[in-house]
């Protein structure tokens, strides 16, 4: 099995690419994979320059979400 | 691991650093050059005691606060340096497994003791834990000079120095959330790493192009043979928002790399690495 | 292990093209063997195998290892020159010491050092910036300051000139070899190195067409420079190869007792360059 994969640079590409595709599609299948925004949660985008005390005590409150899927969010 | 193994992949390492100078080093300095001479003519359009004025709110700003909390404040300088970076690396993935095939120095490489296992490390090592080294280096000087500017500036207008050396401490926090951010963003972009040295490897000539068309060729091809278009999503879901590629706050550096999305990426990342090491046998 | 290079049937083919077709090889330790073949002949092709640049077909062990598994481990004890100068362009003198000192176990820095100063070659200057004969010399003083088995030169001296290319095998005897070692060069320039070699193998079309140590070589090849009146003699007993030699006839023959020759006319063991071009042209007509 071996042999016929390392046969030539071509072979080994085409399994390479196959593991890849098989990979993507099982996973694409098994979690339901939509093009959907992966997001992180950054407070500083919303971070506005006159409002710097209110902004530092909202940040220490937000501690806990930092990753989310937003289902708004398309591509 | 033994201590020759160390020595080894230290020799490596530094191999591919002084391979790539310009990429590691000569680009950021390139940036930071820029900056500077960008920052100096801007400021040569404002008036002296404007520019105290500004110099004294943010020492206030900055004064008392702690340099962690306040490093992010200097992360959107770095986005020159990050974009950079970016370039210079696919740069140096797509060629680095080709290049030494095309002029013949392969041969060479292949003579020493050194596996492809090894030498594929050493090059993604290089490019995800070096290569931000360097460009956090050239950061701080630039940092260093834009310092003592401001000293000179603060003393000459009575601002308190305090806030500035506080303002000093915040950047020089960032450089380690930089470095840290690019590691992490490396993770996130693993399978991207794995891609381009993949056809590093495989390419007879023009590596990019087999790396864009085939990318291209097997998105189609998936939903030719499953129609599906997964592989797409997938794609699309990990490139369309720029937070991904940057980390903010430290509090958030756990979260980034173990999560689900990250970890998968680096698994299919690693698929792709596996199929470079083999790849790398065909040297003719 | 007696023999550092053991090869049975090995192929090799490039899409169409066969460049070994079943090669079969034996190479004993501190041997200085030279590989000679016309160009295409498949020199480069059987010596990359036995380093593991080159996936061949068949049974191959080189210093006790097969070079397809094990090629990072082999290249401890085996050291590979080649014809192009595949020293890296862009490192200067000193950084590609370094590298080797790194990398390689059995490296002696000291005895690398001790060779370049007796050269031109300056430590800062970039390898892209060094002439073809310098860096031949820097990759052999390289390879000679490690302990290796076996060298592996594929036309080490193609295109340099004349004081380089004795030098290179001047330094390659005195300082190189000591017994042990083993050396294989593929050559065309086969004048150059007859005097050097304890054993010969001649290659063409991907085929082994002679192997044979040096010395047995006056046993089994007679050169006959033959008198007119025996031609018809000589024709009957079966040369390899007939040519014309100063308005005379000279017959080669293979594996034909001296006894019988004697008759025909003047003998002589024929030179390297004879016996290949000999071996080549028996090999065309069949």
């Amino acid at each position: 099995m071996k042999d016929l994969i390392l046969r030539s640079r071509y072979t080994l590409l085409v399994v390479t690419l196959i593991v890849y595709m098989g990979v993507l599609v099982a996973e694409g299948m098994i979690t339901g994979r939509e093009a959907r925004v992966i997001k992180f949660e950054n407070p500083y985008f919303d971070f506005s320059s006159t409002d710097f005390e209110g902004f530092r005590e909202r940040r220490n409150d937000d501690e806990d979400s930092r990753v989310s899927f937003e289902d708004s969010g398309d591509v | 691991m033994d201590k020759f193994a160390i020595l080894q992949f230290y020799g490596l390492i530094k191999r591919e650093v002084l391979e790539h100078r310009n990429l590691f080093i000569g680009a950021p300095a390139v940036v930071a050059l820029l900056l500077l001479v960008a920052t100096t003519w801007a400021v040569t359009q404002v008036d002296e005691s404007q520019l105290a004025e500004g110099l004294r709110y943010v020492s206030v700003l900055f004064d008392g606060l702690s340099p962690f909390d306040m490093a992010p404040f200097f992360m959107l300088l770095a986005v020159p340096f990050y974009l950079t970076l970016y370039v210079c690396s696919v740069i140096y993935l797509i060629n680095t497994l080709y290049q030494d095939r095309k002029e013949m120095s392969v041969l060479f490489w292949q003579s020493m003791p050194v596996s492809n296992l090894q030498t594929v490390l050493s090059k993604i090592v290089t490019i995800v834990l070096v290569a931000p080294i360097f460009y956090v280096l050239i950061i701080f000087a630039m940092y260093l000079i834009a310092m003592v500017w401001l000293t000179i500036l603060g003393i000459s207008n009575d601002v308190d120095l305090v806030g500035i050396g506080y303002m000093f401490l915040a950047a020089i926090a960032s450089l380690v959330l930089i470095y840290i951010s690019a590691f992490v963003t490396s993770l996130w972009l693993l399978p991207s790493v794995g891609w381009l040295l993949l056809f590093s490897a495989f390419a007879k000539k023009t590596p990019l192009l087999w790396a864009g068309g085939v990318f291209i060729l097997v998105g189609f091809l998936e939903d030719f043979i499953f129609g599906t278009q997964f592989l797409a999503n997938w794609v699309a879901s990990r490139t369309s928002d720029p937070n991904q590629y940057l980390i903010f706050e430290f509090q958030s550096i756990f979260e980034r790399i173990f999560n689900y999305d990250t970890l998968f990426g680096i698994v299919v990342g690693g698929i792709l690495i596996v199929g470079a090491v083999f790849m790398r046998r065909f040297t003719d | 292990m007696s023999n550092i290079v053991e090869a049975k049937s090995l192929r090799k083919n490039y899409g169409n093209f066969t460049a070994l077709d079943g090669v079969d090889l034996t190479i004993p330790r501190g041997a200085i063997c030279g590989l000679i073949g016309p160009n295409g002949a498949g020199k480069t092709t059987t010596l990359k195998a036995l380093i593991g640049l080159c996936d061949v077909e068949g049974e191959l062990s080189v210093a006790g290892r097969d070079p397809r598994i094990a090629r990072h481990k082999l290249m401890e004890d085996v050291c590979f020159i080649a014809d192009v100068g595949i020293l890296p362009k862009w490192l200067k003198v000193s950084h590609v010491i370094d590298y080797v000192e790194a990398v390689h176990p059995r490296f002696d820095r000291k005895k690398a050092e001790k060779f370049l100063s007796t050269t031109d070659i300056p430590a800062n200057k970039r390898i892209k910036n060094l002439s073809k004969g310098m860096v031949t010399q820097l990759h052999l003083a390289l390879v000679m300051a490690i302990e290796v088995q076996l060298l592996v030169l594929d036309e080490p001296t193609l295109g340099l000139d004349i004081i380089y290319r004795k030098e290179f095998y001047d330094r390659l005897l005195n300082d190189f070899y000591d017994g042990n070692r083993t050396i294989i060069i593929s050559t065309h320039q086969v004048e150059e190195i007859e005097t050097l070699l304890s054993h010969l193998v001649f290659i063409n079309k991907g085929k082994i067409v002679l192997d044979s140590s040096m010395s047995d070589l006056p046993d089994i090849y007679t050169e006959v420079l033959v008198d007119a009146d025996k031609v018809a003699q000589a024709d009957a007993v079966g040369p390899i190869y007939v040519r014309e030699l100063l308005g005379k006839k000279s017959y080669t023959f293979e594996a034909v007792p001296r006894e019988q020759l004697e008759v025909l006319g003047e003998l002589h063991t024929p030179s390297v360059a004879d016996l290949f071009v000999a071996k080549l042209k028996e090999e065309k007509h069949g």
